[in-house]
């Protein structure tokens, strides 16, 4: 099932993408310089926040994950926030933090990709660093290196392939931004992603979207490649303690945590205070539109009501969680079973390196147009989404399943249980709890996701983070403000969701 | 300059108040003090105290008559042993002992001949381009050894060097520390949890002694 699963929603739209490129005015296609000339501008883009990411990031990840101060836990979990906001949300905010004083454009889509991108350094780096003995730099620094030699000649080699993926996956992720590039950018930050869209919401050229589409998927999976192939040099250096900071170390653990503090909560009480401010003072007139269920359309902009996007981000939610969580546990499931299986997990991991523009326009090329238009059925958003979130279902719930005590199946074999229900005694509890997690994680991802949805959702169909897109495309502070309340309470959703998942994980 | 070895005058160690009553002695060049005790009692926060990891918190710490109480570790001229080797892993064996000849600015070929001259001085000759992952536990802790005395200290720090190694080898290695330490010339202070490795150290070479903590 995982597997047809795959095939009718992955393989199917990837195909009709293909298809798509190849023609006889192919060659006219790539030689048009436009899709060029917006990848030149989105590498440097990407480079810049890469590069802010590391800079804000790697101070970060050292003092969190390897030195013990009370709070440490929570403070790890905070820098862990960004990435879990809708990039809607985190558009928004940085339009109500920095908007006035940095207006649109590049520097502002750079403080925000940084920003959604903090916790993919502080991760994976302190990851690595948390396991590195602070007495190999004790040893080079009586080998006569002062501090900073130290670090750059025994800590950063090992901490190097690390810093490598982390900066990949900033890279891929800035490169192929959409909402924080639609609405915090201008001309100049223009994604190959905005110009897929543009291309095929507003030019109607499907060739041409295909075609940027590709040239975008040639750059992503180089670039992964690349990191693939970044090697540990020699072996692991261990360490299992935390560092106890003292005089000078406790000043700088002091700082580092209170600016961590400072950037991660920053955008979000402007958002909070946008969602109850209007010109004359304090108003709760934006909540009260939100859940008055009338319409807020005006002029040509229809929306619809606030509510009814809500319940229909939630329904959309609820099934992606059901189909991620079967098929990503199936997948989970297949990966203990050998070679066969690993290689399918491999390829449920795809959908990861695959954009959600490239995604969400297969997906309407082989399911929105006749002869199959499925977009009336409203199931193209959450099939899409359950695409999306199944590499990270299988991601969470592989390991799990993994570290699962064989020896139970074993023993319940002993004891003359049939092979199936032998195999549900041994993996079958962690199975479960897994599988409402990575439920929990998929439900999170549809609710925020922005990509896939703005290519797939019908006018009447709008997603919550769609909604919010459309308001901010408006004048007036009516649309600022709902639309903070909007983000409010997708802010307060997907972090609650995360909680409970992080939490259920936890206990499991 | 005169060298006079290690003296310590009322030194007080540890983290913020002091674990142990105020050190005085001396350790004279060529000479082993062997620092005996139970896990705990601050051996290892003495010896990081002296390498200038963990701040003295008074008295004063002098070496071939400078005072190095408050300088920074890298200017010490202290090389510390470990339990463990720490041997660099993305280095092979020879950069590994290049390592401290490269900090003192010489160039990487000059510091690849030291540092291949004093592997052969711990007998470990034509190990130079091995991985440090495929040595034994012995040769790793030659190797750490070698790589102290590249960068050619003026004094020598053991922390419970041999603990992690079997008895044959780890006599061996004893009597390997104490013709190092009397061919180079500096002090050195060795601890141990074990009076009998603490004895053989001390009284190795002529002058050594012993403190018990």
């Amino acid at each position: 099932m995982p597997a047809a699963f795959l095939v009718v929603f992955l393989g199917v739209p990837l195909a009709s993408l293909a298809a798509q490129i190849v023609s006889p005015d192919t060659i006219s296609y790539f030689t048009d310089p436009l899709p060029w000339r917006v990848a030149g501008l989105a590498t440097g883009q990407a480079l810049l926040s890469t590069a802010l990411a590391l800079l804000l990031g790697l101070p970060m990840a050292n003092i969190l994950t390897r030195y013990r101060f009370p709070g440490r836990r929570w403070a790890l979990a905070l820098a862990t926030v960004p990435f879990v906001l809708p990039t809607v949300v985190v558009a928004l905010a940085f339009r109500a933090l920095l908007g006035a004083s940095l207006g649109s454009g590049l520097a502002i889509v750079v403080l925000a990709h940084a920003y959604l991108n903090l916790a993919v350094v502080v991760r994976i780096v302190g990851a690595r660093w948390a396991t590195i003995d602070p007495r190999f730099e004790t040893a080079a620094r009586t080998l006569r290196a002062d501090r900073l030699t130290a670090f750059r000649t025994v800590t950063l080699p090992a901490l190097a392939p690390a810093i490598a993926s982390a900066a990949a996956i900033v890279f891929v992720f800035s490169f192929t931004s959409l909402g924080i590039v639609l609405l915090l950018g201008d001309a100049n930050t223009r994604t190959l992603e905005s110009l897929v869209l543009r291309q095929t919401s507003v030019l109607l050229d499907f060739q041409g979207a295909a075609i940027s589409a590709a040239i975008q998927a040639a750059v992503v999976g180089s670039v992964l490649l690349w990191a693939a192939r970044q090697r540990s040099a020699g072996g692991t250096l261990r360490g299992d303690h935390l560092i106890r900071p003292d005089g000078f170390a406790r000043i700088v653990v002091g700082i580092v945590v209170a600016l961590t503090l400072l950037i991660v909560l920053a955008p979000v009480a402007a958002l909070v205070w946008s969602s109850l401010r209007s010109s004359s003072g304090w108003t709760l007139s934006w909540w009260s539109s939100v859940f008055g269920a009338q319409t807020i359309d005006a002029g040509s902009t229809r929306i619809g009501s606030p509510l009814a996007a809500m319940g229909r981000s939630l329904a959309y939610a609820l099934l992606t969680g059901i189909v991620a969580a079967i098929v990503g546990g199936m997948a989970a499931v297949s990966v203990l079973s050998g070679r066969i299986g690993r290689a399918f997990a491999l390829a449920t991991a795809l959908p990861l390196g695959i954009s959600a523009a490239t995604l969400g326009l297969g997906t309407l090329l082989a399911y929105g147009r006749e002869p199959l238009d499925l977009r009336a059925t409203g199931m193209l958003v959450p099939m899409a989404h359950a695409l999306i979130a199944v590499p990270l279902v299988v991601a969470v719930a592989t390991p799990t399943l993994r570290a699962a005590d064989s020896r139970l199946v074993m023993v319940a074999a002993s004891l003359g249980a049939r092979p199936s229900r032998a195999w549900w005694t041994g993996y079958g509890p962690t199975l479960r709890t897994v599988m409402v997690a990575a439920g929990g994680l998929a439900c999170a991802v549809s609710l925020g996701e922005f990509g896939a949805a703005s290519f797939l959702a019908r006018a009447d169909g709008l997603t919550v983070p769609l909604v919010i897109a459309r308001l901010l495309g408006r004048p007036g502070e009516a649309s600022f403000g709902v639309a903070a309340v909007m983000a409010v309470i997708l802010v307060v959703m997907t972090t609650a969701l995360v909680a409970a998942v992080d939490k259920g994980g936890r206990r499991s | 300059m005169t060298h006079t070895g290690i003296t310590v005058n009322d030194l007080l160690i540890g983290y913020g108040t002091p674990l142990h009553a105020a050190f005085t002695f001396s350790v004279l060049p060529g000479t082993v003090m062997a620092i005996v005790g139970p896990s705990g009692c601050g051996k290892s926060t003495l010896l990081s105290t002296l390498a200038g990891v963990t701040p003295a918190l008074d008295g004063q710490i002098t070496l071939d008559e400078r005072d190095i109480t408050t300088l920074p570790t890298h200017e010490r001229r202290i090389a510390m042993v470990f339990q463990e080797p720490l041997l660099f892993p993305h280095l092979n064996v020879r950069d590994n002992v290049a390592y401290g000849q490269r900090r003192m600015g010489r160039s990487r070929v000059q510091a690849r001949q030291e540092a291949d001259r004093l592997l052969a001085w711990v007998g470990l000759e034509g190990l130079g381009e091995r991985a440090v992952t495929e040595l034994s536990g012995g040769q790793a802790q030659r190797v750490s050894l070698a790589r102290a005395l590249a960068a050619e200290p003026d004094a020598l720090l053991l922390d419970e060097p041999f603990s992690a190694l079997d008895a044959p080898l780890r006599s061996r290695l004893a009597h390997d520390v104490l013709a190092i330490v009397a061919k180079a010339h500096i002090p050195a202070i060795h601890v141990t949890h074990d009076p009998d490795e603490a004895a053989t150290m001390a009284h190795g070479n002529p002058g050594g002694s012993i403190l018990s903590m």
